[in-house]
């Protein structure tokens, strides 16, 4: 009813004297939650309520609960620009996203912009998803704070976890979307050739989400004899990529990051098992206490982006712990700069803030599809196995050139 | 005589209400202004000339792209009047256009909106590949730069100037449908062959028609960079060509000012409902479908049906079946937004999660500001109630519109009338 409201306001021009109170932090989530790509952002929606629930149970912040405001982008940047808009009219402080690096690099825009014009009033960005590299790169600015891992954090983890089970082999053939994910995740997988010690036998770049048939790129990788196949493919050209190797009887291994997408293990089936996902955080890697509690809460066990959302509020409560406007204005620098110095003990190890350029430096879980999982997914007896949680400090790259942060004073 | 009134007044309404509306209102006028000049550059091709395009988000998108490598040129330094910038959109949505239009336009009817939606499909393949001029999946993002004291910066003199473009565009292609190549643009649409025996090529014709339709939509594509400072790939994406395909068709495309009216009325139902439910798009949905299905000629087809019997509309015999309708409409309405918020609730998690805590039984649930009994028949029978009732009225006020109108056509009119009661006299 907010905008109603707002229109009856407006239109008879009723100016209400506010009665005196504390200031609210106010909350936005500007996702995706009408339209074809809702089940994501929906997912996002669900594990921030969940977290601030926790806050608001403990008394909330300043005086009074949070606030949580949804806005629906309709799936897009020009969408999300207008939420964001609205979002400043409605006096968000934090604004939370994750499902697109499109929509990300539209609202960090937004927010560098906004904070130019209106220091003093500043809105801060907490991005739960968006892995593209340019927006702790290029588009690096104070206010974005990235609660995810990236592109090469996943591959350096995925090659450590795989190395060290001896499953890895010494030729790796590279498969991506030809956008920036999929660049981004090449690069990585070169990269990472060193260290990990095998050969990029070939790197493939293809159309994203229109290919109905990989048997050709499949055929490819047969003729180049890997051990290893690492994709970062999501959605129809993950399950179309690995289907078809299962047809054709390749014997390799997968290196995916995007397997534990809901859905994705049912389509796949068998085919799906002992391939590999690195990722944030799967229900093998944490205490039953973690996952028990989130299922009672919101009806499943955390699974995809729920458990980096969760770790994200949480490591905001804990900024939240180390200021106090005694009931006053909020200052959204003082919550950014706290922010910056928590160290939050997730389940599976401490997430720090990168002052430099605000990627967190957080474990990456390497895990495996096996039968019989202690937290089977998608109705099936299919689950991912933990194999290994690597490090923040062995996962993280170094900050990139491009981003020059200015600080506030 | 009541026409350049009525758009005084609109004039007055949009230059002297803006201010006093909070933020967000504020923008989402300028996201009315920019998709009712979409809409109106969009209708000179398929209102005018009878060529429906699949794929108008590529001059739009182009537009948008070509502002914003101007508006990163002027942050760096160069001295161009930021009031000024959507020059930019339109000249490269012309010349774009008329390299596109020279190819689109060799064929006509499904050919030519297939080959549109293919154009604007090249776009969106190649944007997000193209790094340097497009940006990438991130795409573009610059600032507006003050200009002779303006700052630019906030959304009222971004909507001010917005809406100085919009109205200076409108009256261009207004006044175009009044030249004899706007005329000449009809004749396309109802007889091409007829134009072509008259001498005309009408090949060149069409595509002279396409560009100034995309450049029209290029300086609408430019006003949205402008007020997003950001464009990405996402704006040649098919669902904006599918959104100005809705807006002019639900508007009206028969009459000049129809698109406008759908765009205005589709722009502020999703900004007012999409924070109401989750299930906005589908009410959008069955708004087109009911309209296509009972008013083909759209929201400004009607309006002008008024308008031009308005001499001979009897509002004290027309109110009571129109008010009966209304009625009708909302309460049909009213079981289909029960039903659709209802069956949302039962199906999402949270009620999962209820139930489970309930150990499988059938918990309450609370919608529009109540609880409700899934299991109780009253929460079944009200929309059905709803439903039935709503429908019988609709018919009846149907029913009872049809024969006022059947009387009000076949009534002589004034004029006609006095001549008869003159000729009597006269005999």
């Amino acid at each position: 009813m907010r905008r109603l409201t707002a229109l009856l306001l407006a239109s008879t021009a009723v100016a209400m004297a506010a009665p005196a109170q504390a200031e609210p932090l106010r909350i936005g989530i500007i996702e995706s939650l009408s339209g074809s790509q809702t089940s994501t952002g929906r997912l996002y929606s669900a594990a921030v309520q969940y977290g601030v629930d926790i806050i608001n149970a403990a008394g909330g912040f300043n005086g009074e609960p949070i606030e949580v405001i949804e806005y629906d982008n309709a799936g897009g940047s020009t969408g999300a620009a207008d939420e964001f808009r609205q979002a400043v009219a409605d006096g968000i402080h934090i604004v939370f996203q994750g499902a697109s690096s499109a929509v990300a690099g539209q609202i960090t825009e937004d927010v560098r912009r906004h904070n130019i014009r209106n220091p003093g009033d500043e809105v801060m960005y907490i991005n739960l998803g968006a892995e593209a590299m340019s927006l702790t790169g290029d588009q690096c600015h104070f206010y974005h704070f990235r609660y995810a891992t990236t592109a090469p954090m996943r591959v350096n983890a995925l090659v450590n976890a795989m190395a060290a089970a001896g499953e890895l082999g010494t030729r790796v053939f590279s498969i991506n979307q030809n956008y920036s994910w999929g660049q981004d995740m090449q690069t990585a997988i070169e990269d990472a050739a060193a260290a990990g010690g095998y050969e990029v036998v070939e790197a493939v770049l293809h159309d994203v989400n229109s290919i109905q048939d990989f048997a050709p790129y499949v055929a490819r990788i047969n003729a180049a004899d890997p051990d290893t196949v690492i994709t970062g493919n999501w959605s129809n050209d993950l399950l179309l990529l690995m289907r078809a190797a299962s047809e054709a009887g390749l014997d390799v291994r997968f290196g995916t990051t995007f397997l534990d997408q809901p859905g994705n293990i049912a389509n796949a089936g068998d085919t799906a098992i002992g391939h590999y996902l690195a990722n944030n955080y799967v229900p093998d890697a944490g205490p039953a206490e973690f996952n028990d509690a989130y299922r009672d809460a919101v009806g499943h066990y955390p699974i995809f982006v729920e458990p980096p959302t969760i770790f994200a509020v949480g490591a905001l409560a804990e900024a939240l712990e180390q200021v106090d406007f005694g009931g006053g204005d909020i200052d959204v620098s003082a919550i950014a700069l706290a922010l910056e110095a928590v160290v939050y003990e997730s389940p599976v190890g401490p997430i720090t803030v990168r002052a430099e350029d605000h990627q967190t430096i957080r474990p990456v879980v390497v895990s495996h599809v096996v039968r019989g999982a202690a937290y089977p997914v998608d109705d099936t007896d299919l689950g991912f196995e933990v194999v290994g949680v690597v490090s923040g400090e062995d996962a993280i790259y170094p900050v990139q050139d491009s981003c020059e942060m200015e600080r506030p004073d | 005589m009541r026409t350049p009134l009525l758009i005084a007044a609109v004039l007055v309404l949009l230059a002297g209400v803006p201010p006093f509306l909070d933020l967000g209102l504020q923008n989402a006028l300028v996201n009315v202004l920019i998709a009712s000049l979409f809409a109106l550059a969009f209708n000179l091709l398929v209102g005018q000339a009878g060529l429906l395009s699949f794929g108008h988000a590529a001059y739009f998108g182009v537009g948008a792209f070509a502002t914003l490598h101007l508006m990163r040129v002027v942050e760096d330094g160069f001295g161009f009047p930021t009031p000024l910038l959507p020059l930019a959109g339109a000249a490269c949505g012309l010349v774009v256009g008329a390299i596109a239009g020279f190819f689109a336009t060799m064929r006509s009817g499904v050919y030519f909106a297939l080959v549109t939606l293919a154009i604007a499909e090249l776009f969106h393949a190649l944007a997000p590949r193209w790094q340097g001029l497009f940006g990438g999946e991130a795409g573009l993002s610059s600032m507006r730069m003050p200009w002779q004291g303006v700052t630019f910066g906030s959304t009222l003199e971004v909507y001010y100037l917005a809406l100085a473009w919009v109205v200076v565009s409108i009256c261009l292609l207004w006044a175009y449908t009044r030249t004899p190549f706007g005329r000449l643009t009809l004749a396309l649409r109802d007889n091409e062959q007829r134009v072509r025996f008259l001498g005309y090529d009408a090949h060149a014709t069409k595509v002279i028609v396409f560009a100034i339709s995309a450049m029209f939509s290029g300086i609408a594509g430019s006003l949205q960079a402008m007020s997003n400072e950001v464009a990405n790939y996402s704006l040649f994406s098919s669902h904006v060509s599918a959104q100005v395909v809705l807006h002019a068709f639900v508007g009206g495309s028969t009459v000049f000012f129809g698109p406008l009216l759908g765009a205005a009325v589709f722009t502020l139902f999703a900004y007012l409902i999409s924070d109401l439910t989750r299930s906005w798009l589908l009410y959008q949905g069955l708004i087109f479908v009911l309209v296509m299905l009972y008013a083909p000629t759209g929201i400004g087809g009607v309006v002008q049906y008024h308008a031009r019997h308005w001499q001979r509309l009897d509002w004290s015999r027309l109110a009571g079946p129109y008010a009966l309708g209304s009625l009708g409409g909302v309460l049909v309405a009213a079981a289909a937004v029960f039903l659709t918020e209802t069956l949302s609730v039962l199906f999402d998690e949270p009620y999962a999660v209820a139930r489970r805590d309930a150990g499988g039984a059938f918990p309450p649930f609370a919608a529009f500001g109540t609880g409700w009994d899934p299991l109780s028949p009253l929460t079944w029978l009200l929309p059905l109630a709803l439903f039935g009732v709503g429908l019988y009225v609709l018919t009846r006020a149907r029913r009872a519109i049809g024969e006022e109108w059947e009387a009000i056509r076949s009534a002589p009119t004034a004029a006609a009338a006095a001549a008869a009661a003159a000729s009597r006299a006269g005999s």
